[in-house]
């Protein structure tokens, strides 16, 4: 799990291109949107398209995208329940 | 005051003006099955598209070998049209403007070509034709207007600007006579990208339905003939309606996204009834903007609710015909606001049956024959929240 | 027409953010591509902001925010841009992506950005302006239809203030698309003194300039725009010769009036005839300045030369590295700029 954590911080990183953040600066447990990193819905969706070019998870309705994207510590509990 | 005295478009409803309106009055949708835009999507989605390919509607245009794309052929078809219907025959006898809308120009083919060049084996130089301003460039040469041409790109309010332009042109005494709309082709491009935002409709789309899932996408082009006083007079012009207000807002909330109570559409109304100096109730149908998606309908009832307060007046989304048209939608929603004057009818929002929750506005949903018509408010908003609301008037 | 340039800004491939030197260190770049001096956008733009952002949005928000700043506000009655080519960097990079991917797992904030109407959009996300927004996209007229909008706004609009910019980018693809399709200069063909070129092609330029204009004079007021005029397509030398006629009349103006001429030659031995044989027969006695040696050429170039025309009439001073010895006052500049030979305009700066 932490390591899936880890890797996951990078991921964001990365695809969000957050050019100013470090892996450590995000908290496992902080939301990702709103306050915390601050991302918006355009975020989501990248985080959508993420999830299924690396973990092979589809997401069908954005809706249920809320529950899983509240904090990197919820994605990573997705992809390992979801993951075959 | 801006007349129109010519009007013409073409969609996946019909490729002329009487073609269209007898689809309105039968409630016949053109979203289908797509059958020409190559994506591998096409047999999971459906689309508005104009029922015909390149070389028909190049045939259609009376053509040969023109190298025109699809974005050009749409609008040379419906500038034809519109240029007819008000009986211009030489475009150089005013102060004669051409303003079109697009929001991929040529896209439909510099996408097929594209491959070819990162491959660094181009076959053929398209770069001068994919500029979204060049099919207006071919089209005002064809037709032989050269005093004035520009085009607009304001995302899906693109030809409510074009429209609301060519008014501005003649009320400041720059121009006599503009043509006036916009043209989009499906392409590949804009079909993945709306894929991506994930507010594309697999099946109808349901404008202000509760359960709506996103929209369709279509394609084609309108473009309408606006006049001044002088030259109706001079000409003694059949009026086919008046332009009788407009504005334009920007609602500075999201890159994509509506703000909850529609700020830029109510800003954008707010103007429009301004400009044409009468008070809302004088609204008698308000052709929406109505895309399908959660975000845009829930916003645009919460703007029509404010500006309306307990009078709303009967309200629908055509798109449920047409699929969105983008940079065209509101050249050809200007027409159909127009036909519903010219016909006293209101054309129904198709597929939509659950109100929705946030609101008590609901559309009209079957066909309103004899009902008088006098004012159309016409609402158009887009990307970079770009809000474009029109007024269109019996004479 | 009167309208009052209070602001400018303006990113190139000359250093034109640095106002006080004006010039001073400009040099003509003979390559055939002639990218912008980029600041750091991070002095401009909220670090959370910039992240998504191409090229053109930086560049175009930046210019706008300068212009601003010059003129004192913090927000306008109206924004209206101008752009040729829109936003081609996050157009190509979606394109490419659907190409590559077969379709397939694409990701919406290319699209998102690619519309010409991104960069209007994002400066009145950024300083929460509600009012008038528009996008104009026609070639080598873009940036002159934004400003014939602003003068028509100002007329309709009294005491009102309108932000107008003109903005493309050359990104590599682009570029590599213009070198295919055979628009781009050879490098043993490229030479200093463009109007003095005997071969085919252009250098590749880009940038944003935006300008502040009121029909209000105050005291940032740098110059004021007589006149604007667009035509599409100009049939041989005798009608642009006509047309300028008829522009300079309605202005009340004759060619003795003009002080400095800045015409668009691109350095295209077919594309400049015409203007060739304007600047000889009727201002050969007018001092001529070329602005596409210091910009490159690109749809919205004739906006740097609005830029360029409005500082030398502020500071009364033509740019050593341009012209040497000019003590004259330079009261009425012209802009004669055409795109491929068939898109022309004027516009006309005069000193207030």
């Amino acid at each position: 799990m932490e390591n899936l954590i880890e890797n996951l911080k990078k991921q964001i990183i990365e695809q969000l291109n957050l050019a100013e953040v470090k892996p450590y600066d995000i908290d496992a447990s902080a939301p990702l949107f709103g306050e915390g990193l601050g991302l918006d819905s355009i975020d989501a969706l990248e985080l959508i398209v993420l999830l299924e070019k690396n973990y092979g998870l589809k997401i069908q309705e954005p809706k249920d995208a809320k529950n899983i994207f509240q904090s990197v510590k919820t994605l990573a509990e997705y992809i390992s329940s979801h993951k075959k | 005051m801006v007349f129109v005295t010519g009007i013409g478009t073409i969609s996946a409803i019909g490729k002329n003006v009487s073609e269209t309106l007898s689809s309105l009055l039968e409630s016949r949708t053109g979203i289908g099955k797509i059958n020409h835009l190559q994506t591998i999507h096409k047999d999971n989605y459906v689309a508005g598209e104009v029922n015909y390919s390149l070389q028909e509607l190049e045939n259609l245009a009376g053509l040969k070998n023109s190298n025109y794309n699809r974005t050009t052929l749409l609008s040379l078809l419906a500038t034809q049209e519109a240029l007819t219907s008000a009986g211009i025959k030489d475009a150089s006898t005013y102060r004669t403007g051409f303003i079109s809308a697009s929001s991929v120009g040529g896209m439909s083919h510099s996408e097929l070509l594209y491959k070819d060049f990162l491959e660094h084996n181009p076959h053929e130089n398209f770069i001068d034709t994919h500029y979204t301003g060049a099919h207006a460039t071919d089209v005002a040469k064809h037709f032989g207007i050269t005093d004035y041409v520009t085009t607009i790109s304001t995302a899906c309010s693109s030809a409510a600007n074009a429209i609301m332009l060519g008014a501005r042109l003649i009320n400041n005494n720059i121009l006599d006579r503009v043509i006036v709309g916009g043209a989009d082709a499906l392409c590949k491009f804009t079909f993945n990208g709306f894929n991506t935002l994930m507010i594309l409709d697999k099946e109808w789309c349901k404008p202000f339905d509760n359960n709506r899932k996103g929209l369709n996408l279509g394609e084609g082009a309108a473009y309408l003939v606006l006049e001044s006083e002088r030259v109706v007079k001079a000409e003694n012009k059949k009026i086919i309606a008046v332009l009788s207000g407009y504005g334009n807002a920007n609602d500075a909330f999201h890159q994509t996204a509506s703000s909850p109570d529609g700020q830029g559409a109510y800003a954008a109304m707010q103007k429009a009834l301004e400009v044409a100096n009468f008070f809302s109730n004088k609204i008698d149908y308000i052709n929406a903007h109505g895309t399908g998606t959660a975000n845009n309908d829930s916003s645009e009832a919460a703007a029509i609710q404010n500006i309306f307060k307990k009078n709303i007046p009967p309200f629908s989304s055509t798109k449920s015909f047409t699929g969105h048209t983008l940079a065209a939608a509101a050249s050809i929603e200007a027409v159909i606001s127009i036909l519903s004057i010219q016909n006293n009818t209101i054309f129904p929002n198709l597929n939509c049956v659950t109100p929705m929750q946030d609101t008590t506005l609901f559309p009209v949903t079957s066909l309103q024959k004899n009902t008088e018509i006098n004012h159309v408010l016409s609402n158009s908003f887009g990307f970079g929240g770009n809000c474009s609301s029109l007024i269109f008037s019996r004479n | 027409m009167v309208i009052y340039i209070n602001g400018t800004g303006c990113i190139s491939h000359q250093n034109t953010i640095d106002v006080d030197t004006f010039l001073g260190n400009s040099q003509i770049t003979c390559q055939p591509l002639l990218l912008a001096q980029e600041p750091d956008y991070k002095d401009y733009v909220p670090a959370n902001m910039l992240r998504r952002m191409s090229h053109i949005i930086k560049m175009g928000i930046v210019a706008a925010k300068i212009s601003l700043q010059q003129a004192e506000l913090e927000n306008v009655d109206a924004i209206i841009t101008g752009t040729g080519l829109g936003c081609f960097e996050d157009t190509d990079k979606f394109l490419k992506t659907i190409i590559e991917n077969n379709e397939q797992l694409l990701t919406p904030t290319s699209f998102i950005q690619s519309t010409h109407n991104t960069v209007a959009g994002q400066i009145a996300l950024l300083i929460k302006c509600h009012n008038y927004n528009f996008t104009y996209t026609q070639q080598g007229l873009s940036f002159e239809s934004a400003l014939i909008d602003a003068d028509m706004f100002l007329n309709e609009n009294k005491n009102s203030n309108v932000l107008v910019g003109g903005l493309d980018e050359a990104i590599q693809p682009y570029y590599d698309l213009l070198v295919k399709a055979g628009h781009i200069k050879k490098q043993e063909d490229i030479i200093t003194e463009i109007e003095k070129n005997k071969t085919k092609g252009f250098c590749l330029g880009e940038g944003a300039s935006f300008f502040v204009l009121s029909n209000q004079k105050n005291k940032t007021t740098k110059a004021q725009i007589k006149g604007v005029k667009t035509y599409a397509a100009i049939k041989g030398s005798d009608d642009l010769k006509n047309q300028l006629a008829i522009f300079l009349q309605e202005l009340n103006l004759s060619i003795n009036d003009i002080s400095l001429l800045l015409p668009g030659n691109s350095g295209d031995v077919e594309d400049d005839k015409i203007l060739n044989e304007n600047n000889k027969q009727l201002f050969s006695k007018t001092d001529i300045v070329y602005f596409k040696n210091l910009c490159g050429e690109f749809f919205t170039a004739s906006a740097f030369a609005l830029w360029l025309a409005s500082t030398i009439v502020e500071k009364q001073r033509i740019p050593k590295t341009l012209m040497h010895n000019n003590n004259k006052e330079l009261k009425n500049i012209l802009i004669i700029n055409q795109y491929r030979n068939t898109e022309y305009s004027f516009m006309c700066v005069s000193s207030c």
